[in-house]
């Protein structure tokens, strides 16, 4: 379809609506959290900065969501291989648990990982402390996250025929040589929106880490736990500076995800 | 416009941050760390409490404390300790959330006899807030009952304190404290249905709930004192009503014993518990709205004669008032009885919720 | 990339990667890896789930799935999510095609923040809303003091909160397929003297169905399991505010455990069973 410049009022009124939904839904809400955070002048936000709790609770946030990105992209990306590339008895349900993280109860995850390795857990005593302390965190976010790189790789793979691959093993080539020269290249902008997407699900989740983690001060407290206790708290000012902290963090994951669409789309081209 | 390369080496940045570098508790390098879980509501109070020990135990022994702080809803928390999360310390809302960790082999039975006054830290009262200057006019608990009341309490279900709140309205409606209601079993759960679909917002735990309050929603909260008086000693705009009759609130802490043994933290855990009866900790309870157990301490805020001074400083525009028929669990025959009576799948409230609501 | 020392199966990964020239090792390696993967992370804490949901026998799952709160936390989270779809679909199919088709200032900027709700953490999401429409806000005041409308934790607060999280759903399904979409010349000459709603209705939306559908069950799905805005803004209040995913939650910190997973496991199947199914159906309708 080709863009046109709008010129009867319908149109007008259709762009209005759209501008003014978005704008109403969450562009109002976004400037409120704003404001509620400079509400009261720079101060009490630089003091929220300088609460080592709340240093510890980006930190754990952003290293554990790191470590959770490189994991579901590793095994993601493999998984999507194997479910596009093989063929075997079981695979349709295979690539159906892949999408049970994205409509599951967050909760009742993290809770089934306090069944797991919690005293007198099914796989307990754990070698190491993992439900109410940073692994659990980690297994929490990593579980949330899981469908984003195998579905955006997936359909990408799909498009890929195998012959290039063929082609290139005839020629001598490795299989990891084929897999750098031939299929990165194809689907590393896939793979990079994939991660993207799984970084901002696992630095945004809540649910899950609220179960397994215990949410102490400090140690396994992560940023939108902080942002929970601080509203109990009545630490709002707290509240509200984290809050859009995650959101200008949210706005950079942003930019990245429209420069990236922008590369799919011209892929598909 | 954003190179792929940037992105990657954001991503390689993260990846060796994370395989890297190994996450540590807040100044790790302590010599000793204590673990506490702690219901919802005393999170302040426990703020200005731990330095104090820190200071105690360094002076005492040399060592460095460290104390790591959990707060949720009293029966999550307790569950959480039951499920493996390895606090030193629980200080929970009501008894039954230590009875049952001490059915899970963790805390031993005698339990209470290893602190002063049954092992009970803190009291309050069941209480009422409203909008300040009461325009409804509301006195006591006869006011819940009216028509086009919102009230306020937190869920049964996951809220130790919101347990205290039905408790307490049940048994003041019996001891004929609710206007226009029989004081009898019939009364009362006539009283609770009248209650029950009046409520408005049910949170999971006391603060959240009295949060929601304070946000604006509601006509009447059923709180604790603790939460009226520390809430307005931050400045919340709401007045405190001491019904005629209700319900003494007594929150236990207990040791886990399970857990300080594996950790080799009894010596320091026993010392904070002790600590926390001390004239001191029970002053710094009592800033916060809490009625100390200490009775010396009690003296400071009016409920009985002289105190001696102390590292902590009375807040003098905190005072305990009497209350005319003030009741305990014991009214219900204890907190075995008054849960299989009123909470879980079948009890009496749990079934008024669903026929009051569920049209 | 050998320097990461994560976990045991990546290294047993790159050494199938390594070990594939002889190509039946290294392929069934690579299966293990990627099945191993998906059985670790998600069918073990379902089959968790399902035990601990049957673990009274499949009498107990029945009673505590038909107990009138479950069914009616179920009920308002279906009601809440199918409201939430529909109106994100119109809307979201009209953004799609006005970010397509229209040229006009802020267009860039809009197509950026469409993703926000995505980004967002949901939980943030919550206090955003409870920022603006609380009671005490001039929004939250206004509504409730002139339109007696109350926002939150009541059942427009969910639905609101559903409607941020499932934003961009529908537009970033539609966009590209109205992107590849052309007009030929023959549809343009029957659509000469028709209106622009009869354009739309004979010649675009037929082609764009499938990826309209595909964004409403999309949105639908994930918002039955949205819990970190719903759990701020929602009211908890059985049979009135409590949703599905935030009656799981007071289940599981209530100590019924059984009961949340017999309960969550009722969620995830209205998920798959709606998803499937109308997939289904809509894929003998275009073969037709």
């Amino acid at each position: 379809m080709r863009e046109i410049t709008p010129r009867s009022p319908i149109a007008i009124l259709l762009i209005v609506i759209v501008i003014g939904y978005a704008a109403i839904l969450f562009i109002a809400p976004l400037v409120a959290v704003v404001q509620g955070a400079f509400a009261g002048g720079l101060e009490p936000i630089l003091n929220t900065f300088r609460d080592p709790s709340v240093v510890h609770a980006f930190q754990v946030t952003l290293v554990l969501s790191g470590a959770a990105v490189a994991i579901n992209a590793i095994l993601g990306l493999t998984t999507a291989w194997v479910l596009t590339r093989h063929r075997f008895r079981g695979r349709k349900l295979f690539d159906t648990l892949v999408d049970i993280p994205f409509v599951f109860s967050p909760v009742i995850a993290g809770y089934a990982m306090i069944v797991l390795f919690g005293r007198d857990g099914w796989l307990a005593p754990p070698l190491v402390p993992i439900v109410f302390a940073l692994p659990g965190i980690l297994l929490a976010k990593v579980f949330v996250s899981l469908p984003f790189v195998v579905r955006e790789v997936q359909p990408v793979l799909q498009t890929i025929a195998p012959e290039q691959e063929e082609a290139a093993a005839t020629i001598g080539a490795g299989s990891f040589t084929t897999f750098r020269r031939v299929i990165l290249p194809e689907i590393r902008t896939a793979l990079l929106y994939g991660v993207v997407l799984t970084f901002a699900r696992a630095i945004g989740e809540f649910g899950a880490v609220a179960v397994v983690s215990g949410n102490i001060e400090g140690y396994t407290e992560t940023a939108t736990s902080y942002v929970y206790r601080a509203l109990n708290d009545r630490s709002t000012v707290g509240a509200y500076s984290v809050s859009v902290t995650l959101c200008l963090l949210s706005i950079g994951i942003l930019v990245l995800m429209s420069s990236l669409r922008r590369r799919l789309n011209e892929q598909e081209r | 416009m954003i190179r792929y390369s940037h992105i990657l080496s954001l991503l390689t940045f993260l990846l060796v941050v994370s395989a890297f570098a190994p996450i540590q508790a807040q100044d790790a390098p302590a010599p000793v760390n204590l673990t506490l879980a702690g219901y919802a509501v005393p999170r302040e109070a426990y703020g200005d409490i731990i330095p104090l020990f820190q200071q105690y135990w360094q002076e005492q022994t040399g060592q460095q404390v460290i104390v790591l702080e959990s707060y949720q809803a009293s029966g999550a928390q307790s569950r959480a300790v039951a499920g493996g999360f390895e606090a030193d310390i629980v200080a929970l809302s009501i008894e039954p959330d230590v009875t049952r960790l001490v059915d899970a082999g963790l805390i031993s039975e005698d339990w209470k006899s290893e602190t002063p006054y049954d092992g009970f830290v803190t009291r309050s009262l069941v209480v009422l807030a409203v909008r300040p200057g009461n325009p409804l006019g509301i006195t006591g608990w006869g006011g819940l009952a009216n028509e086009n009341i919102q009230v306020i309490t937190p869920d049964p279900a996951t809220s130790g304190g919101a347990q205290w709140n039905i408790l307490a309205a049940y048994g003041a409606a019996r001891h004929g404290a609710a206007e226009g209601f029989s004081a009898d079993d019939t009364g009362a759960e006539a009283f609770l249905r009248a209650v029950a679909a009046n409520i408005e917002v049910l949170d999971r735990d006391g603060r959240e709930s009295f949060l929601t309050f304070e946000r604006g929603i509601g006509d009447v909260a059923i709180t604790y004192e603790n939460e009226v008086l520390g809430g307005q000693l931050v400045g919340g705009q709401y007045d405190l009503i001491i019904p005629q009759s209700t319900i003494l609130i007594e929150n236990p802490v207990a040791v886990v014993d399970t857990y300080v043994d594996l950790h080799g933290t009894r010596e320091v855990a026993e010392a904070f518990v002790q600590f926390l009866f001390a004239a001191d900790a029970q002053r710094a309870f009592a800033n916060h709205g809490f009625r100390p157990v200490n009775p010396t301490v009690g003296a400071e805020y009016g409920l009985v004669d002289e105190g001696t001074p102390g590292a902590v400083t009375p807040n003098t525009t905190i005072t305990f008032a009497p209350v005319d028929d003030l009741f305990t669990i014991e009214e219900f025959g204890g907190w075995r009885e008054a849960r299989a009576a009123f909470f879980g799948d079948e009890g009496l409230f749990t079934r008024i919720i669903a026929e009051v609501q569920g049209q | 990339m050998t320097e990461f020392r994560l976990s045991a199966p990546i290294e047993r990964e790159q050494a199938a990667v390594r070990r594939s020239r002889k190509p039946s090792y290294g392929f069934l390696g690579l299966r293990a890896v990627a099945l191993g993967y998906l059985i670790a992370f998600v069918l073990v804490p379902l089959i968790v789930v399902q035990v601990q949901g049957l673990r009274f026998g499949f009498t107990e799952f029945w009673a505590s799935v038909t107990r009138p709160e479950a069914i009616s936390a179920v009920t308002l989270s279906v009601y809440t999510s199918a409201v939430m779809a529909l109106i994100n679909t119109v809307i979201g199919t009209l953004t799609a095609f006005v970010l397509v088709r229209y040229r006009f200032p802020g267009k860039s900027i809009l197509n950026t923040v469409i993703d926000l709700p995505f980004a967002i953490p949901t939980l943030v999401t919550g206090v955003m809303l409870v920022l603006l429409y609380g009671p005490q806000t001039v929004v939250g005041g206004f509504l409730n003091n002139q339109l007696g409308i109350r926002v939150l934790f009541a059942v427009p607060g969910i639905i609101l909160a559903l409607l941020v999280v499932g934003y961009p759903f529908v537009i970033r399904t539609v966009q590209p397929v109205l992107l590849q979409f052309e007009m030929n010349q023959s549809e343009a000459a029957f659509t000469i003297g028709a209106g622009a709603w009869t354009t739309f209705r004979r010649v675009i939306f037929p082609a764009i169905r499938p990826a309209v559908v595909t964004g409403l069950l999309l949105s639908f799905a994930r918002s039955l399991g949205e819990f970190g805005s719903v759990i701020v803004v929602a009211g908890n209040i059985p049979f009135r505010s409590q949703t599905g995913t935030v009656y799981v939650y007071t289940q599981v910190e209530a100590g019924n455990l059984q009961a949340a997973s017999s309960v969550s496991m009722v969620l995830l199947i209205i998920a798959f069973v709606v998803t499937l199914g109308v997939d289904r159906l809509l894929r003998r309708n275009t073969h037709a």
